[in-house]
């Protein structure tokens, strides 16, 4: 006998529901849920750490990805946040300003880097050229560590720094007028305005940017391994490009989901405090 | 009868969901029926085109289809990893990569066929000393067996402008350059010197050796083995023994990490070269923008043979030659290294009789012969009847008669001289050694952060040692 309860639950409107996001579940659980618990499975080989944790290009990657998540996002962010200042005047040559200033985050990743690569060549690239027209010596951009690293830094930061721009851009625009308003009645500066109104209101967006930057760049791959691939000697790997070497170059799977595993915590902690944030 | 629009919906979600269950099987059963052929993308079209033709002649002989792919090398490599590690596999590869990166470490892990009967068959075809790249030991047998069919090889040259040295009025035909070991690498720091001193405007950005000193390039792995080889060291033993921390390799591995990172800091290799992949000292030799090159292949002649703007080849017969690595240190002949190419089966191939099949009919030796000769010399052929071809010997006539100073030059470093392939089939873990391009990271740390070479030559040695421990 069918309980009054299960009868429901059959005729009601909650099994259509079910049986029409029951392609998305599948999909889901297909690509989502099935390869993150296969990665975490593989991530559990106490083997795979003990191979990391002896690996000196491993200590190195993770002082890297330091450095290139915290250098890379605070600097990007601290300039959008200026810079959507000036975007936000009320000129005409700004808005043509603006669009020019897509242009990097416009163009596709792979020629953009490969560009990069070319004005950074220690033998013909123009940056050397340029230091050599003015009695300077030429420079081993990427065959160094801290300007290969730092050309990474630098190319992120002028790739993805119209989006958080605008992002900000768009911020700024939805704080009312009044406020400004009423800070010019109060004899308010531009300086005092940025720190007394617009900083305090836009401190939240500010926030929620840095962290899903931080999440972004924490998982970047395109852009350190297009412009160094880990070189020179293995110094500039991130640990995204460092799980891909083990994985795919080396053929050990196990290792290079224990390199995202190390940083899931740290991911995980940015997505919580994210999610606090905006109240989700 | 008229649907709602709710009955539509219900009866096309049902329908489309047993479309689906009947599809998967379909298509399972499709792929099942051929043999799934993944091969590395030649680097001419003549090579490709070669295997195509190959692969039509056996689908008629055998009466079967043949899924041929072709990708290219460091892609492939990814591929074929994934492929194993997932189960989903072809049902043969060839893969530049496979005899360093597949063959030894998936060996060990019992996911290759045993391939000893094919090998068995073409015993008496082989040129001996490139047998033992494929015979590799299992970790679960615990016993060595044919895990791959070897068919080609490469082996180290150096490639340099003659003109360029003619330029200078420095001796350019190859029996004038000097092969001491120091006199040898003096010849090319001259060559940088005169040029720059003679054109600045032209050659100010121009270096004599184009030394390959990346993690990122395998170029790497075969400069630094060759200069081992020439200070007489060894990072492993005959038996697969590590014997890199003894005294007199100790030594050697300084000695010759040192030579590396002087060679660097001296001024006449391109500062990037701790950047290159295995392309770039190819196109900086082709841009001019180095006298000589060391590459362990003959793809900077062959690219030239095949350059559309050079239709007399002068740059082939006139402008450069191929040479010999120089006399070690002490005097010595050069000992050589070759890399063998390897076709696998994998072991979860469900038609491994049909791949085998199939590595015989392409190895057969005029069809083998016309595939690796479409590569124009780049590859050298791991049979000695295919080597038998006056080809390999003479190379090609030039259009007024010239002689090819490329070609013969890699067959007499293959059949004259000492030459032993690399010693990853030894042991899994020294295919790990090279995949971690251990040396190149010692080199690295000489040349970028400065260390004394004999602690780089530690470091790399107890990274070798600590590798070893993980195959047991």
């Amino acid at each position: 006998m069918r309980t009054p309860g299960r009868g429901r639950f059959f005729r009601s409107r909650t099994l259509t529901g079910f049986a029409f996001t029951a392609p998305l579940l599948f999909l889901f659980a297909a690509f989502v849920i099935y390869p993150m618990t296969l990665g975490v499975w593989y991530a559990l080989d106490a083997d795979a750490y003990r191979a990391l944790f002896s690996d000196p290009i491993f200590r190195q990657t993770a002082l890297n990805t330091f450095w290139y998540v915290g250098v890379a996002v605070n600097v990007k962010l601290v300039l959008a946040l200026l810079l959507s200042g000036i975007l936000d005047y009320p000129f005409r040559w700004i808005r043509l300003l603006a669009a020019l200033f897509l242009i990097p985050w416009a163009v596709p990743a792979l020629p953009g880097i490969l560009s990069f690569r070319w004005m950074l060549n220690s033998q013909w690239g123009i940056f050397n050229y340029l230091l050599t027209v003015f009695g300077l010596p030429s420079v081993p951009w990427l065959a160094q560590y801290s300007t290969a690293l730092g050309a990474v830094i630098v190319f992120h930061i002028w790739k993805y720094l119209p989006f958080w721009t605008i992002i900000l851009l768009a911020g700024r625009r939805a704080i009312p007028n009044e406020m400004y308003e009423a800070a010019a009645i109060d004899g308010a500066s531009t300086v005092q305005n940025f720190r007394y109104v617009t900083f305090p209101l836009l401190r939240n967006l500010y926030l929620i940017c840095t962290l899903l930057s931080m999440v972004f760049t924490l998982g970047d791959f395109t852009v350190p391994w297009l412009m160094t691939g880990g070189a020179p000697g293995d110094s500039t790997h991130v640990l995204a490009t460092l799980a891909y070497r083990y994985t795919f170059t080396m053929g050990h799977l196990e290792w290079g989901m224990a390199t995202f595993a190390v940083a899931l915590p740290v991911t995980l902690l940015f997505i919580g405090l994210l999610l606090v944030w905006v109240k989700i | 009868m008229r649907q709602t629009r709710r009955e539509f919906l219900k009866s096309s979600a049902a329908g489309a969901g047993a479309l689906g269950l009947v599809g998967v099987p379909l298509v399972a059963r499709a792929q099942g029926g051929k043999l799934v052929v993944w091969w590395n993308k030649g680097y001419y079209p003549e090579e490709d085109a070669a295997m195509q033709k190959i692969v039509a002649d056996f689908q008629n002989k055998a009466k079967t289809d043949v899924d041929l792919s072709f990708t290219a090398q460091e892609d492939l490599l990814k591929k074929i990893n994934a492929a194993l590690i997932a189960r989903r596999v072809p049902d043969v590869a060839f893969c530049f990569f496979n005899d360093w990166q597949v063959v030894p470490k998936y060996g060990w892990g019992g996911q290759l066929a045993d391939c000893s009967d094919v090998v068995g068959d073409l015993k008496p075809r082989y040129n001996e000393k490139m047998l033992a790249v494929a015979h590799v030991l299992n970790g679960k047998t615990k016993k060595r067996a044919y895990y791959g069919v070897p068919i080609e090889a490469q082996t180290m040259h150096i490639h340099y402008w003659r003109d360029m040295l003619r330029e200078v009025g420095m001796a350019d035909a190859p029996d004038k350059i000097p092969m001491k070991w120091n006199d040898y690498w003096a010849y090319w720091k001259k060559a940088q010197d005169e040029l720059r001193k003679k054109d600045a405007a032209k050659y100010g950005k121009l270096y004599g050796i184009g030394m390959t000193e990346s993690t990122r390039a395998s170029d790497t792995l075969y400069n630094f083995d060759m200069a081992l080889l020439s200070f007489e060291g060894e990072v492993i033993d005959a038996g697969g023994k590590v014997v890199a921390d003894h005294p007199k390799n100790k030594k050697a591995i300084a000695e010759t990490l040192k030579w590396f990172g002087e060679l660097f800091t001296s001024g006449y290799v391109p500062p990037d070269a701790t950047n290159w992949t295995d392309g770039d000292n190819n196109a900086g030799f082709h841009s001019r923008l180095i006298v000589m090159t060391p590459n362990p292949s003959q793809s900077i002649p062959a690219a030239q043979f095949f350059n559309k703007e050079d239709p007399e080849k002068k740059n082939y017969f006139d402008n450069m030659a191929t040479i010999e690595w120089p006399d070690g240190p002490d005097g010595k002949k050069a000992r050589y290294l070759s890399a063998v190419k390897t076709i696998i089966i994998p072991q979860d191939s469900k038609n491994q009789k049909g791949a085998k099949d199939f590595i015989k009919f392409v190895v057969e030796k005029d069809r083998f012969s016309e595939y690796i000769k479409a590569a124009n010399g780049r590859w050298f052929p791991a049979f000695k009847d295919v080597a038998d071809d006056p080809f390999w010997r003479q190379g090609h006539k030039g259009p007024k008669g010239q002689k090819d100073l490329h070609v013969p030059v890699a067959t007499t470093i293959f059949l004259d001289r000492d030459n032993k392939v690399f010693d990853h089939w030894k042991h899994p873990a020294f295919s790990q050694v090279y995949d971690e391009n251990v040396w190149g990271k010692a080199m690295a740390r000489i040349a970028i952060d400065k260390w004394p070479a004999e602690k780089a030559a530690d470091e790399g040695i107890e990274r070798v040692k600590s590798i070893f421990t993980h195959f047991k």
